[in-house]
């Protein structure tokens, strides 16, 4: 590691008033995204690519770091004081948040959020800055067998993503595939599935098809819920006075925050595993291990740690595998790759020898983008509560007008704004039978990668596919994304069985 | 509840559409151009995807099918009741539909009429259609969102947008 231009790139991050601007714009967006119950980080760092589209890198990526590290803390205020968790990373924090607010203590468990989800990501970040070049350094080995194998493995997690049916996440995973071979192939230029259309050679833009998926989606299906009587507005009327946590409390959670934080960063490094997964596994762990289990889920500011400090570190833990390999760790690092792609860099491991000045900057915009969440948090604890208040009617409405101008902005073409809405319809249907949507976006982003290194490999080989057998790496690669397909369903399998019975046991009493 | 009614039936139907769409797909790859030195054709790579997606779609086909002939068990979440797609049996989807035919005019608008103002028209309607009846609120919020974003994507990050007829607006920003 060079110490030298790491320092040198944490000066340059933190006296640029235009990086620090823009981290600090996105935690604040961030944070009223994620309060919002239903907007997710994925859908603000969607919705603010275009935004970042004219700027500098690490000004657009401090941007989205923001967002990203903010959404996360942004969706424990919901969960803690109307029991509506802003986003899925803050399902276990009402657990134990909401039963505070209950007692009067809305502004500590607010404030112990805010403190642990800041500890969770700086934890996050350090393990980052540390770990992901000695990946890289492994993965400088890698060929086109390994390449492969490595986007086999990321696309082995579709099946844990997939929701209820496995069947229906591999078929989507499978169609967002088959969307990533639209256009023009891309080692002899044969026209597929063009139709004699020719905006469609190069294929469908990445960002109106995921802006169009996720947010367009969602407003057609927010105006079928609000007109049938399902979308219920929430309103906060709570008064908070605490900002950070006295010493006492942080005594009493810091462990909590500790080994929330490393399982988060852990958590978030498995590619396709986020902050959703990683909340319950370090709720479950740290009430395993604590000395009076009993308390848990009456209350106590442990349980808000614990979850807190472990989504943000997912948002470290995620960048890992998204630098030093060019897999995304979850869906907003996926939205990530497509900003660094859209800026001429392709991460990887080669970006840890062309790009390092770059790679140290994402760095310390990680660190910038932890503090301003703090900061901002700070400031706005008092008045982020108002933000769930917000009415829905208004705000879709905003959301698809922002949405289509985003997938416009792109490349200036109304093409993609046709993309958009079309791929908001599919998105609608797809929601409405479900079919998860989350592996389209993991294919679409891996399918290039896929094909580009069969392609490499049959051709070096002579055509022998087989010849993959006497690389063990990728092998490895192959058994590691096996054994996490056989765990998913077996996993999936249990989930469904358990629901059942719940079911059924609700039904019979 | 009728068997035609539960979310099995509704994926039995939906993996019949997408067998047919399957079976179609396979059909182009096979017009795609054909290298004879090439070890991977052009149309390899989707073929194996449309295979992958065809074997996935059978087996939801035959799970949906012996669930909706051999029955459900109770809990069984396959045995809730499907969503509805049909627009004249449920006002939802009827908004959703709505929705979306404004959504294709929008497209088709935008650049003759300009983004400000079709922004506002689909703000104003959609909000309108959803239950929000307050003008004094409406029609501001609508013209000012749409203007807002217009002036950050154009003065902040120099991304032309089209105004169509509302041209003068982007002159007068150009004077000043």
């Amino acid at each position: 590691m060079d110490w030298g231009l790491l320092f040198d790139s944490y000066i340059n991050v933190f006296s640029s008033f235009q990086v620090i601007f823009m981290t600090f714009l996105g935690a604040l967006g961030g944070i009223l995204l994620g309060a919002v119950p239903g907007m997710t980080a994925t859908m603000g760092v969607a919705l603010l690519i275009p935004f970042a589209f004219g700027m500098d890198l690490i000004p657009s990526i401090g941007l989205l770091l923001g967002i990203y590290c903010g959404g996360m803390y942004g969706g424990s205020i919901s969960a803690i004081l109307i029991h509506a968790p802003g986003t899925p990373s803050a399902a276990a924090t009402l657990l134990d948040g909401y039963p505070m607010c209950q007692k009067g203590q809305a502004g500590k468990a607010l404030s112990i959020a805010m403190f642990s989800s800041f500890c969770g990501g700086v934890l996050g970040a350090l393990i980052m800055t540390f770990l992901s070049p000695l990946v890289a350094q492994m993965a400088m080995k890698f060929t086109s067998a390994e390449m492969l194998m490595l986007a086999f493995f990321g696309l082995s997690v579709i099946v844990s993503i997939s929701g209820k049916s496995i069947s229906k996440g591999l078929i989507s995973a499978f169609f967002g595939l088959l969307l990533a071979t639209v256009g023009q192939d891309p080692t002899y230029g044969a026209k597929r599935f063009v139709f004699g259309f020719r905006p469609l050679l190069s294929g469908f833009s990445f960002i109106p098809t995921l802006i169009g998926l996720f947010a367009i989606a969602e407003v057609i299906a927010g105006v079928e819920r609000i007109i049938t009587g399902e979308e219920k507005q929430q309103k906060s009327e709570e008064k908070i006075t605490n900002v950070l946590p006295d010493f006492k409390t942080i005594k009493q959670i810091w462990l909590n925050i500790i080994s929330g934080g490393l399982i988060g960063t852990f958590i978030g490094a498995i590619p396709g595993a986020g902050g959703d997964i990683a909340v319950f596994v370090s709720y479950g762990f740290n009430k395993s291990s604590s000395k009076h289990p009993e308390l848990w889920g009456t209350g106590i500011p442990n349980g808000v740690a614990a979850t807190e400090s472990a989504n943000n570190g997912c948002s470290g833990g995620a960048m890992i595998p998204l630098l030093s390999l060019g897999v995304p760790g979850d869906a907003v690092t996926a939205v990530l790759l497509g900003a660094f792609i859209m800026k001429g860099i392709q991460p990887g491991p080669m970006m840890y020898v062309n790009e390092l000045p770059t790679v140290y900057r994402v760095f310390a915009a990680l660190m910038l983008a932890n503090l301003a969440m703090l900061a901002v948090g700070c400031a706005g604890v008092r008045f982020f509560a108002k933000i769930v208040s917000v009415e829905k009617k208004m705000l879709y409405p905003i959301i698809l007008v922002v949405s289509l101008l985003g997938a416009f902005s792109i490349n200036k073409n109304i093409f993609d704004v046709g993309v958009c809405v079309l791929f908001g319809v599919i998105g609608y249907l797809m929601n409405k039978f479900e079919f998860p949507l989350s592996p389209i976006l993991l294919a679409l982003i891996l399918g290039p990668m896929c094909e580009q290194n069969f392609v490499r490999f049959v051709d070096v080989n002579n055509g022998n596919f087989w010849e993959i057998l006497n690389r063990p790496i990728a092998v490895g690669f192959f058994v590691v994304s096996v054994a996490t397909i056989l765990y998913s369903i077996y996993n999936q399998r249990k989930i469904n069985r358990r629901e059942a019975e719940n079911k059924r046991k609700a039904a019979s009493m | 509840m009728k068997k035609t009614q539960t979310k099995a039936f509704a994926s039995l139907v939906s993996s019949i559409v997408l067998l047919i769409f399957e079976v179609w797909a396979y059909i182009e790859t096979t017009g795609f151009r054909v290298h004879k030195r090439a070890h991977v054709q052009p149309a390899t790579f989707p073929q194996i995807m449309i295979i992958g997606m065809f074997i996935f779609t059978v087996i939801l086909f035959v799970q949906s099918f012996l669930k909706v002939t051999r029955g459900m068990k109770e809990g069984d979440y396959e045995n809730e009741l499907a969503p509805s797609i049909n627009p004249f049996k449920n006002k939802g989807v009827a908004a959703a539909l709505f929705v979306i035919v404004l959504c294709i005019l929008y497209t088709m608008l935008f650049n003759k009429l300009g983004y400000v103002l079709v922004s506002a028209c689909i703000s104003v309607i959609t909000m309108w259609l959803i239950g929000k009846r307050d003008l004094k609120i409406i029609i501001p919020v609508s013209i000012i969102v749409p203007l807002v974003m217009w002036f950050i994507f154009y003065k902040m990050l120099t991304v032309n947008i089209p105004m169509g007829v509302l041209q003068p607006i982007r002159d007068l920003v150009d004077k000043i």
